[in-house]
């Protein structure tokens, strides 16, 4: 933006000091910055975006929820520091059926995360980046196929 | 309300920062390889609810010089990746570099501690078979 | 007809079209103001065609404080860079027809808004790597006839620098230090014809800290790109680049 302020006499330009100084001060104040959403929210909202978006969003989330369950499993893994007893009361809730659900989740997150990090690696590193869509989804449907089998063990084993 | 200069300017490149991409995406890669390793291996062959182990079939498992380099092998590279995705993911709020410094030593000492802390777990569980 | 009187006669018409009109939602921000408000209005149904029309026509009919921008009318200026229900457009090419129920208007996002519908451009341009041309040899026609000695004419610069691939990307959503996709497009058309540009300060410049690495591969830059520039795929082979270095 310009500082420049007419103000030769007759052009009907600020008429003191003043006036050019809070012109100016007016001029230098940035307005507000429109954001999709305050602060992360608009990674993940996903509305008119395309499934590139949607891609980004998921990994991100499957990402920040795989880091969590990182230090879950290893929490977990420490009970076994107590003990057959001590692992085998977490064993009684962890097959419950709600638990095997988890599970289920815990295996779309991987699905998704990876399947989806092997897209962004490819077309990351500049192979096929025109094919990405066709990539994305087929790889989908392809993480779909094992998500439904390991769901299909996981709840028939219960 | 100054909108903070983005770094269009010439800036000294201190070291390729595709390295961190490379080992983000190379780590990525390994785990798909891991990953499913871990979950025939440990999950898949056993007859229990949901593939989970009991104590001794823990201990049985993890017991297995292989499969306890493998298992220690799969914990270095997901704590890796998980620290490298999570770096990513933090940068992406615009931090200013003496945070990203901070933040930078801040995930090596993490990942080292959970590294360090996972190895000695499986170690004492190894040891117990 | 003076511009009152025709004024005056758009109007008439527009009352006889009351029941066929078209609800918007305008974004506005004038300084001073403490926050940000949407003002509503109809606007008839079939008379102003797109997006820009309609707020042309509320400038005439109903607030002549009603401030954007817009330059050459056919996609070709990017002056007009806008976000119509939540998605990144050229309001003079987006027809009313296709969109439904209330349109929302507002400014591009990730850019500080200097009025209305209108933010300013200067961070947008200041994400450009400082040593490229200002002044580069324009495109020519496919039809043109080339000269002797020449093949075919190749179209480099498709980018005019709308900043709607900045509003749409996620990582400059959160990030303002981010160069974001049209200065690495931009970049990558450098090294692809470079024309005396320093090829190794350009590949600097895009293996910085806050440079090509940066992009999460979302490519919502190339689905809201109006003219065809990629940005995303740009991005890719800028990386290939670097890889190769």
């Amino acid at each position: 933006m310009s500082d420049r302020v007419d103000d030769h006499p007759g052009s009907g330009g600020p008429s003191s000091d003043h006036d050019l100084e809070a012109i100016r001060a007016a001029r230098g104040v940035a307005g507000p910055v429109q954001r999709k959403g305050i602060g992360p929210v608009a990674w993940f909202d996903v509305r008119r975006r395309g499934a590139g978006h949607l891609a980004f969003s998921l990994n991100r989330i499957t990402g920040l929820g795989l880091v969590f369950y990182l230090y879950l499993h290893l929490a977990v893994l420490s009970m076994l520091l107590g003990g057959a007893s001590s692992w085998s009361s977490f064993l009684r809730v962890a097959t419950l059926p709600a638990f095997l659900g988890l599970d289920v989740l815990l295996i779309f997150g991987l699905l998704v995360h990876g399947l989806n990090g092997l897209r962004v690696a490819l077309v990351g590193s500049g192979y096929a980046p025109d094919r990405q869509k066709a990539l994305y989804w087929s790889l989908m449907v392809f993480g779909g196929i094992l998500l439904l089998g390991a769901a299909i063990h996981i709840v028939g084993s219960a | 309300m100054e909108v903070p200069r983005a770094a269009g300017r010439e800036e000294a490149a201190a070291g390729s920062r595709s390295t961190t991409w490379r080992w983000t995406a190379l780590s990525g890669v390994a785990l798909l390889v891991l990953v499913t390793v871990h979950m025939l291996a440990n999950h898949l062959v056993v007859e229990q609810v949901g593939g989970l182990r009991t104590y001794r079939q823990v201990l049985e498992y993890i017991g297995n010089p292989v499969i306890f380099v493998i298992e220690s092998l799969f914990l270095i590279v997901v704590t890796a990746h998980a620290m490298l995705g999570l770096r990513s993911v933090l940068l992406d709020f615009g931090l200013s570099p003496a945070t990203k410094h901070v933040l930078d030593r801040g995930l090596v000492a993490l990942g080292v501690i959970t590294v360090a802390y996972g190895v000695v777990l499986i170690g004492v569980l190894a040891s117990r078979a | 007809m003076t511009v009152a009187e025709t004024a005056n006669a758009q109007d008439r018409n527009a009352s006889e079209d009351d029941l066929a009109q078209r609800h918007l939602r305008v974004f506005r921000f004038k300084r001073g103001d403490d926050a940000a408000r949407y003002d509503s209005f109809d606007v008839p149904a079939g008379e102003p065609e797109t997006v820009l029309e309609a707020l042309r026509w509320i400038q005439l009919h109903r607030d002549p404080s009603l401030a954007l921008r817009h330059s050459c009318l056919h996609a070709s200026c990017g002056t007009c860079g806008l976000r119509v229900n939540g998605r990144e457009t050229l309001a003079c090419v987006t027809r009313l027809d296709d969109l439904f129920g209330t349109i929302t208007v507002e400014p591009l996002a990730n850019l500080p808004v200097v009025n209305d519908l209108v933010v300013d451009m200067q961070p947008f341009v200041e994400r450009f790597p400082s040593t490229h041309p200002i002044v580069r040899d324009s495109e020519f026609l496919p039809q043109a006839n080339p000269p002797d000695g020449v093949d075919a004419y190749e179209r480099f610069e498709d980018c005019i620098e709308c900043g709607i691939c900045l509003s749409a990307c996620p990582v400059a959503a959160t990030d303002d230090t981010y160069v974001g996709p049209a200065a690495l497009a931009y970049a990558q058309r450098l090294l692809e014809e470079p024309r005396g540009v320093d090829r190794e300060a350009i590949l600097a410049w895009a293996d910085g800290d806050n440079a090509a690495w940066r992009c999460h591969a979302a490519f919502e830059c190339t689905e809201a790109c109006p003219s065809n520039v990629r940005p995303a795929q740009r991005i890719m082979a800028l990386r290939r680049e670097l890889r190769a270095r």
